[in-house]
């Protein structure tokens, strides 16, 4: 057995430098580039508001403190973006409306690689009547367009109610799990074939001619692989997701209140838009965009470097 | 040729039956989960359990399946299938007819998924194969700004924008300067009119069309230069033939069989916009009916709305698929 | 008939009497990121209508490059050609307009490609390719040019020949293909034909199949034939001269006799040592010692001095030119004659 193992590690450690080298070539490439660095430190900064709101709220305003006698109130030193339509202050409200989005999109990003991941390891591995099933399943939650299923789910079930759970998560989870149920069958379709792919290679042959396990082929060595395709697109798919997120707020539908989003804010402020208050609307579109930008930027570059011929 | 497509085929119909089974459940779920329907039709007065009965069992909502929550309710289902199939999709919880609902509203979204599906060939295929015969130059940078910024900017916010900013601010200044009934004037427009129904479309079609354009042009981008670099293309010059013909004969057609897959795909994205566009825009179509729905929680017409577009989408992506198989010959005979 | 018109009149200015085609000190380089590599640096031979001259040499050595710029396909940027002459019966081709050089390919020089399978257009008939070349350089109707490409089909002894015009690419078997390939090159009865390792991709069998066949349709038309090879036995059978490449340059050419009898480069040497003596069909050149220089950094002297049995110090420090060595035989080497005699 020990014999076994010290084989097909020798099989496997070209590839395993091959991959390395590569990520680490696209590393140095990436770290030149200045929209990299930019986007990089955005997202870093978006991260931080979106997971510690109060170290941004220099006024230390309260988002849900609000006066209704101050409704849509100019901007000052203390209230840098003014206040909203019932009067509370926007630049805290802009701040604490981070989170929810990005907590979500890092919440359904993970899970859809999860699951994703799974199912496309499972059906490329074994292929035959598995496969089927799972591509099968692929067809049918892609045949339902994704906004659409996404109402449908989030109307139908916009009571119901996760016992024990917070209030942070009683409003995420129902948009995050809509959100899962129609985006785990890009990542898998990716895992799928590129787990087909390296299924045939070199050393998960050896690996399997030297009796290793079907779970312990598939994690071990085909898994890491097949992953570079899915891993590269993570900044792409956190871009998708808020995008997501935002336009089922702005139906009413994503994350619940009393959360704040920026996508509700957008949703709002929009009225105000031409009766002179364009900075209702105009605050929280900067955020989104800027934040989806970032990731945008960044999953571009990541894809480019990995993959630089056709850039 | 034959056997791609009778297994095409196979698979869409099995498709089919699991989404339209799916429909139906979550329908029975969402009974079984919020209540019977049928109370809400009483608002708040106090009504009479015989009343109640009969009511529940008028709109067929008396099944006690449906009080057992997570029963699929199998029974139920051959009803439900035969009564979609004769395009009856009852009634709503204002008891006005849905499937007459949706047959007016039929026409808008195909008259703005023309004009989609124009802008999508017109400029993304066009803007991406022209990016890759420039690659490098400003063209191919102004595209790949272009394509990140329409990736950037979600769709909903891009239609708000656009309402005021054209729609408002363009058109106001149109309507002041050329008239009310001027061509611009009515062009921009914050919302739709049906005295001229395409020129107040043309505005809300091209920005749902741009909500899926950069995946299009950056395919057909890419896709080109592969094409490019192929070797049937380097054959292709060794010919002696022209320049154009190299392009066109020997480079596009190949390039954009990908592409037109694609396209399929995105109208999921863009059926899903749809609801919005004609939301923010106030066009009748089905997009307009699932987004009034959604925000009264009426559950049929979204219902009804959502089956009749996956079905549309499921014929047009089967179609593309059959037209796959007419376009790549290594396909047809597999 | 008017086809001979036709191509008349596309190099007014050839010279038939002169010599076919004259390749002098040709140099082609690539713009790449890591600097300009130097493809081909001062390649010069020959090959007069009825010849045909192999070129060898190990991979990356310039031969695809070479016949490349000698059809005028070659990509720029990245490639830039940096000097010399193809004369085409005394006719510049690297100094022809854009037009003008389009109409030279296929109706004077027209080229095969490896492999067959990636050198068609998969998304068209065999029928279509074909017959395009009518109508394009022919003025043809579809049905004149169809049946132009049916004769082309049978000339290359292709069964069924009305059948499988309308057929695919991928539906033909490798030879076949191949066959297709050097159809399509003949069709418009070109002077000179570019065969860059027309069968490699082929297996053992088919690939003697194939060759017979370019040389016999080369005999009966009097053709000029380029055939870049790696498989020495094919030039020993089929090539009248052979022009051996190394990073770049020609380092040796002579009659193909002459070249296996007594090599006058230590490369050469190497070359034809390097194949087993019995079956040399098939063989890649790739057994010599060491590795080619590269060509974004090529050293001063002789290019081979590191790999050389031969080398001095003077190979390091002075480039050898390409020089006679015997009649009709050159070779770039400071010791060609020692080489020459050393058995
Ligand atoms: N597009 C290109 N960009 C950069 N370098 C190139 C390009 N095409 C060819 N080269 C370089 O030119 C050199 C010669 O290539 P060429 O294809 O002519 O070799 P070859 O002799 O035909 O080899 P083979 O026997 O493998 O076909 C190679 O070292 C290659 O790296
Ligand atoms: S010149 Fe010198 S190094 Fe070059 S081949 Fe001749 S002997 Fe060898
Ligand atoms: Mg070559």
């Amino acid at each position: 057995m020990s014999d076994a193992n010290v084989q097909v590690t020798a099989a496997v450690v070209p590839k395993t430098q091959k991959t390395r080298s590569l990520w680490s070539d696209a590393f140095h490439d990436l770290r030149k580039r200045p929209t990299v660095v930019i986007s990089a430190l955005v997202i870093l900064v978006m991260l931080l508001i979106g997971f510690f709101p109060g170290l941004f709220n220099f006024q230390g305003q309260n988002p849900k403190a609000c006066d209704l006698a101050l409704t849509r109130g100019g901007m000052s030193g203390s209230h840098w973006f003014g206040f909203d339509e019932f009067g509370c202050d926007y630049y805290a409200q802009a701040i604490y409306g981070a989170g929810p989005s990005i907590q979500l999109a890092i919440i359904v990003v993970t899970a859809t690689l999860l699951i994703g991941g799974l199912f496309g390891v499972l059906a490329g591995f074994y292929g035959g009547w598995v496969d089927a099933i799972f591509s099968r399943a692929v067809d049918v939650f892609n045949s339902i367009p994704f906004l659409l299923g996404a109402m449908l789910l989030l109307t139908m079930f916009r009571d119901w109610k996760i016992p024990g759970l917070g209030t942070r998560f009683q409003a995420i989870i129902p948009a995050a799990i809509t959100l899962i149920i129609f985006s785990w069958t890009g990542t898998m379709r990716l895992i799928r074939a590129s787990v087909i792919e390296s299924r045939g290679l070199d050393y998960v042959q050896a690996a399997r001619s030297l009796g290793a396990s079907d779970r312990r082929i598939m994690f071990r060595h085909i898994l890491p692989n097949a992953m570079a395709p899915v891993v590269s697109l993570i900044p792409l798919s956190i871009a998708g997701m808020i995008t997501a997120e935002a336009s089922l707020s702005f139906l009413g539908l994503g994350v619940r209140p009393p959360e704040i989003t920026w996508g509700m804010m957008i949703s709002t402020g929009a009225g105000y838009f031409t009766t002179g208050y364009p900075r209702l609307l105009l605050v929280p579109s900067a955020f989104l965009i800027i934040t989806i930008l970032a990731f945008v930027l960044l999953g571009d570059a990541i894809r480019d470097a990995l993959d630089p011929k056709l850039r | 040729m034959g056997r791609y497509v009778i297994r095409r085929l196979l698979q869409a119909v099995l498709t089919f039956g699991v989404v339209m089974f799916l429909l139906h459940y979550l329908m029975s779920l969402a009974i079984q989960i919020n209540g019977n329907p049928v109370r809400t039709f009483f608002g708040d007065k106090p009504v009479s359990p015989e009343l109640l009965a009969a009511t529940k069992a008028k709109f067929g909502l008396d099944d006690p399946c449906l009080s057992r929550v997570g029963d699929p309710c199998l029974n139920l289902f051959g009803k439900r299938m035969s009564d979609w199939a004769s395009f009856d999709f009852g009634t709503n919880f204002n008891r006005a007819d849905v499937s007459e609902l949706i047959l007016n509203a039929i026409p808008k979204t195909l008259q703005l998924f023309l004009i989609v599906t124009i802008v999508w060939v017109l400029f993304g295929i066009t803007a991406g194969v022209l990016a890759a015969m420039r690659r490098g130059r400003f063209l191919d940078y102004l595209v790949r700004i272009g394509t990140t910024l329409t990736i950037a900017i979600p769709g909903f916010l891009l239609l708000i924008l656009t309402q005021k900013i054209i729609g408002v601010w363009l058109g106001n200044w149109a309507r002041e300067e050329f008239g009310r009934d001027s061509v611009l004037g009515i062009m921009f427009q914050p919302s739709y009119n049906a005295r001229y129904p395409w020129l107040t479309l043309l505005v809300p079609g091209i920005v749902l069309g741009i909500f899926g354009i950069a995946g299009i042009t950056r395919l057909s981008r890419t896709s080109m230069l592969e094409n490019l670099r192929a070797d049937f293309v380097r054959t292709a010059k060794a010919k002696g033939l022209r320049q154009r013909r190299v392009t066109i004969v020997h480079t596009l057609r190949n390039s954009l069989i990908p592409v037109i897959t694609l396209i399929g795909f995105t109208l999921a994205d863009a059926l899903g916009g749809s609801v919005i566009t004609e939301g923010i825009y106030g066009i009748p179509g089905m997009g307009k009916l699932a987004y009034d729905a959604v925000k009264k929680v009426d559950t049929p017409v979204i219902i009804a709305v959502t089956a009749i577009l996956s079905v549309s989408y499921m014929l047009v992506n089967l179609l593309i698929d059959l037209l796959y198989a007419v376009l790549d010959p290594r396909i047809r005979y597999e | 008939m008017s086809d001979v018109k036709i191509k008349s009149e596309i190099l007014p200015d050839a010279d038939p009497t002169a010599t076919l085609l004259r390749v002098e000190d040709l140099r082609v380089e690539f713009h790449t990121r890591d600097g300009i590599a130097k493809a081909v640096n001062g390649a010069s031979f020959s090959v007069e209508s009825g010849e045909t001259l192999a070129i060898v040499g190990e991979s990356g050595s310039g031969k695809s490059v070479t016949s490349q710029a000698i059809m005028g396909i070659l990509e720029s940027p990245p490639a830039r050609i940096a000097g010399g002459e193809v004369l085409f019966h005394n006719v510049d081709l690297l100094k022809l307009g854009k037009e003008r050089a389009r109409r030279v390919r296929g109706n004077h020089v027209a080229m095969v490609f490896q492999d067959a399978l990636s050198a068609l257009n998969p998304v068209w008939t065999v029928g279509f390719q074909l017959s395009e070349l009518f109508r394009q350089h022919r003025g043809m109707s579809k049905k004149d040019a169809m049946a132009r490409s049916l004769e082309l089909l049978d000339l290359v002894k292709i069964p069924a020949a009305a059948q499988r015009l309308k057929e695919y690419p991928h539906q033909f078997s490798g030879g076949m293909r191949q066959r297709v390939m050097i159809a399509m090159a003949l069709a418009l009865d070109p002077d000179l034909l570019i065969a860059d390792e027309p069968t490699t991709a082929l297996d053992v069998t088919v690939q003697a199949q194939i060759m017979r066949l370019l040389k016999e349709i080369q005999i009966e038309r009097h053709m000029g034939l380029i055939l870049i090879t790696h498989d020495l036995g094919v030039v020993a059978d089929v090539a009248d001269k052979i022009s051996v490449m190394y990073a770049g340059r020609i380092v040796e050419q002579a009659p193909v006799l002459e070249t296996f009898a007594t090599p006058a480069h230590p490369y050469t040497k190497a070359l034809l040592k390097s194949i087993p003596r019995l079956d040399t069909k098939g063989q890649r050149l790739e057994i010599i010692k060491g590795l080619p220089p590269v060509l974004t950094n090529l050293p001063p002297g002789c290019n081979f001095a590191p790999r050389c049995a031969y080398a001095q110090e003077i190979c390091t420090r002075e480039l050898p030119v390409l020089a006679t060595v015997a009649a009709d035989r050159a070779a770039a080497c400071h010791f060609s004659s020692e080489v020459i005699q050393d058995v």
